[in-house]
């Protein structure tokens, strides 16, 4: 009977369930060590345009940081600020780098060389909202090993497109006009049997 | 009208009567269901009816998949997302009631096509929102397209006939409630390709509402052209002619309103169906924060759920159809009452399993097939309920189903009140409890749950109590008197075996031109 196959898929589904439980180094925030030393051109508060404006981010190891051997890479990302975190889940900081979703944006991914800086455009698909920069150090299997961020308070606005073009309001409007018009002509057509 | 040579010796009325390729009844509604036939006006009204709703499905639950790109343009908080997740379903509780008088006045060929084709500014306006509060306005009047659920089941009672109407109304709500499910599917493919056309996220999104929008203004131009409401004719024909009268709203409200078992059905609707579109829009979010799967898999699990309904919800009407066939009405209100409880108790369990991801999905896709069920199920007791204001009452109904979702949502899925997994536990506990008053329902002539019928009892007496004497005598009540009189079955094995074949009135057998 149906009902019989469908608990025996259960069954099946169930026991084969054990199996994946995903294996990997896991990186902690809190445990990382604050060696890299980040700044970033806006000035804090400063109003950019996705698409058009540009940002330089400079990185640098920090004085008494001890040694870098480890660090084979560096990735610098844009962060939400807490402000634009707020009541929004898909941005929350999570400890666990692997659930973390504050620092959402790539702006550079390059071989580590001690100190270096990058020039970005703010791309078209950053969302409106505040950020900051943070730079990991990557060791050689990518794991985070190091970090460093713009100052505490430091945190600049990006304004993105809205998406919106001329022709999708044009064709907005067209569409709309169309079903309505072919609901009105039907109803005439109706009426004009029915006075037939 | 053409003659054509009989081959057996069945003569009935004369040729005036039309003919159908589709074997009737005496009220000429349709006693077979051939599911890939257009055969008019029968298997074409089918078609045209649950492709319709689908497309209203796709618009309504067309923002969901997409919504990690538009909360990003809109800088959308998840207090708007919950918002607007309850403002698409709100909009179509009182869209529904409206829906079932407009199907009783006007027949549901014009009743539908209005609502889907008046909505579908709301879809194509979805293309240039830029805040959150356009977000929820656009998801609100969109969400009225819902209504058009109510004319799908109108329409299938209207065309077939009491053995059938179960599996009919189960298939074309059913294949309407997988456009839910097919669109988590659809719109990300359609980004996709979008985006690969060259545009930028934030305009991609934009452009692929459109389909759902071109696919909802096209099927309802469909319905206009080639439905049919009746089997005889469209109402307005119908009215003039004088086959059947044109009613009144308060007439069809009192008897609406009046009958106990429309507000019971509502209510237990509201926890097959509600919990349905409550599920539909918080699923994915379910499995990607407990789970941490990616998007895509938890958009393909939502996906999933949506998609039971091709089977589930019509193998819940074909229940109900078998039910009654072994036992009568009983059978049809036990059957119900039994799926939709179990389907309560997986609910709790899968608010319960955490231990494993695949366990989980395992539950939730046995959950979906009984929740689903129960919905098809319902509307097989329906059709039966009342027959001058059939539209309303399956409005009654419909509406209530918008209720218990939107009432889920705001007492267990918004805010921080409670986490995901208590607020399922929680909903599965009121499934139980709210399916209970199922034990209540009493026909006369079939009886209920608990008790058998009073004897003496008869359909015909419990459909022309709908009517005054004065409207009994001058005819209004004809097609609800034929109806009582192929509905004999309901009454159970017994009263089936003793009663004349299904074709009450002998069919032409040969193809015939309709």
């Amino acid at each position: 009977m149906a009902r019989q196959a469908m608990v025996m898929a259960l069954l099946v589904v169930v026991l084969a369930a054990g199996c994946c439980a995903p294996a990997g180094a896991a990186a902690y925030l809190s445990k990382l060590p604050v060696t890299l030393e980040v700044t970033a051109s806006p000035t804090s508060g400063e109003v950019l345009h996705g698409g058009e404006d540009e940002i330089t981010v400079t990185w640098s190891l920090n004085a008494t940081a001890g040694d870098d051997k480890e660090y084979k890479k560096v990735k610098v990302s844009l962060c939400y600020a807490p402000v634009s975190q707020k009541e929004r889940e898909w941005r929350k900081t999570h400890d666990d780098l692997k659930k973390d979703k504050t620092c959402q944006f790539k702006v550079t991914e390059q071989a580590y060389a001690g100190a270096g800086n990058v020039t970005y455009r703010v791309a078209l698909d950053i969302p409106t909202a505040t950020y900051y920069v943070r730079a990991y150090a990557l060791d050689a299997s990518g794991t985070q090993v190091a970090y460093g961020q713009t100052a505490t308070n430091y945190s600049f606005n990006v304004v993105s497109i809205t998406g919106v073009t001329t022709s999708i309001k044009v064709a907005a409007g067209v569409f709309s006009a169309f079903s309505i018009a072919s609901l009105a002509f039907f109803f005439f057509i109706e009426k004009r049997k029915k006075n037939n | 009208m053409e003659r054509q040579s009989k081959p057996a010796a069945m003569e009935v009325e004369p040729a005036s009567k039309p003919k159908f390729r589709i074997p009737v009844d005496s009220d000429n509604q349709a006693t077979e269901f051939w599911i890939f036939s257009f055969a008019r006006p029968h298997m074409s009204a089918f078609h045209l009816s649950w492709f319709s709703f689908f497309c209203c499905f796709v618009s309504t639950f067309a923002a969901p998949p997409l919504l990690p790109l538009i909360r990003d343009t809109l800088g959308l908080t998840a207090k708007d997302i919950g918002n607007a997740g309850i403002a698409s379903v709100s909009g179509a509780v009182f869209a529904r009631l409206a829906m079932g008088t407009a199907c009783d006045l006007a027949g549901p060929r014009l009743a539908s096509a209005a609502i889907i084709l008046l909505t579908t500014p709301a879809v194509y306006c979805s293309a240039i929102i830029n805040t959150p509060t356009s977000f929820l306005l656009v998801r609100f009047f969109t969400g009225f397209s819902l209504a058009s659920f109510v004319s799908t089941q109108f329409w299938m009672s209207s065309m077939f006939s009491p053995p059938k109407v179960g599996l009919a109304n189960g298939v074309a709500g059913g294949w309407g409630n997988l456009g839910g499910g097919a669109v988590q599917l659809l719109m990300p493919l359609v980004f996709a390709a979008v985006k690969k056309m060259g545009s930028t996220p934030f305009t991609a999104w934009r452009i692929a509402f459109f389909i759902p929008g071109v696919m909802q203004t096209f099927s309802a131009i469909a319905v206009l052209a080639f439905g049919q409401d009746m089997p005889d004719g469209n109402y307005r024909k119908l009215h003039k002619t004088g086959d059947m009268h044109k009613d009144s709203f308060a007439n069809v409200l009192r008897h609406a309103v009046s009958n106990y078992r429309a507000w019971i059905l509502a209510l237990t609707y509201g926890y097959c169906f509600g919990v349905e579109l409550a599920v539909d829009n918080i699923v994915a979010q379910y499995f990607y924060d407990r789970f941490d799967v990616n998007l895509h898999t938890a958009g393909l699990i939502a996906a999933s759920f949506g998609m039971a309904n091709i089977v589930s919800r019509p193998g819940g009407g074909l229940m109900s159809d078998w039910l009654s066939n072994h036992f009568g009405m009983r059978g049809r209100l036990w059957g119900l009452w039994v799926v939709q409880t179990i389907g309560g108790v997986l609910c709790v369990v899968l608010g319960v399993v955490d231990y494993s991801f695949a366990a989980s999905v395992a539950v939730m896709m046995l959950f979906s097939f009984f929740v689903q069920a129960a919905c098809g199920l319902t509307f097989g007791i329906v059709p039966f309920v009342s027959r001058r204001s059939l539209g309303l009452i399956s409005g009654m109904t419909g509406g209530g189903g918008n209720v218990g979702a939107v009432l889920t949502q705001v007492i267990f899925f918004r805010g921080s009140k409670y986490k995901t997994e208590t607020g399922i536990v929680y909903m599965g506990l009121m499934i139980i409890a709210c399916t209970l008053p199922l034990t209540l329902i009493y026909f006369p002539q079939w009886g209920g749950m608990f008790t058998g019928p009073k004897p003496g009892a008869t359909a015909e007496e419990y459909y022309s109590l709908e009517w005054t004497e004065q409207e009994r005598d001058k005819g209004y009540n004809a097609s609800a008197a034929r109806f009582a009189e192929n509905s004999v079955r309901e009454g159970g094995p017994k009263s089936a075996s003793g009663s004349q074949s299904r074709h009450t009135v002998p069919v032409d057998g040969s193809p015939a031109d309709v």
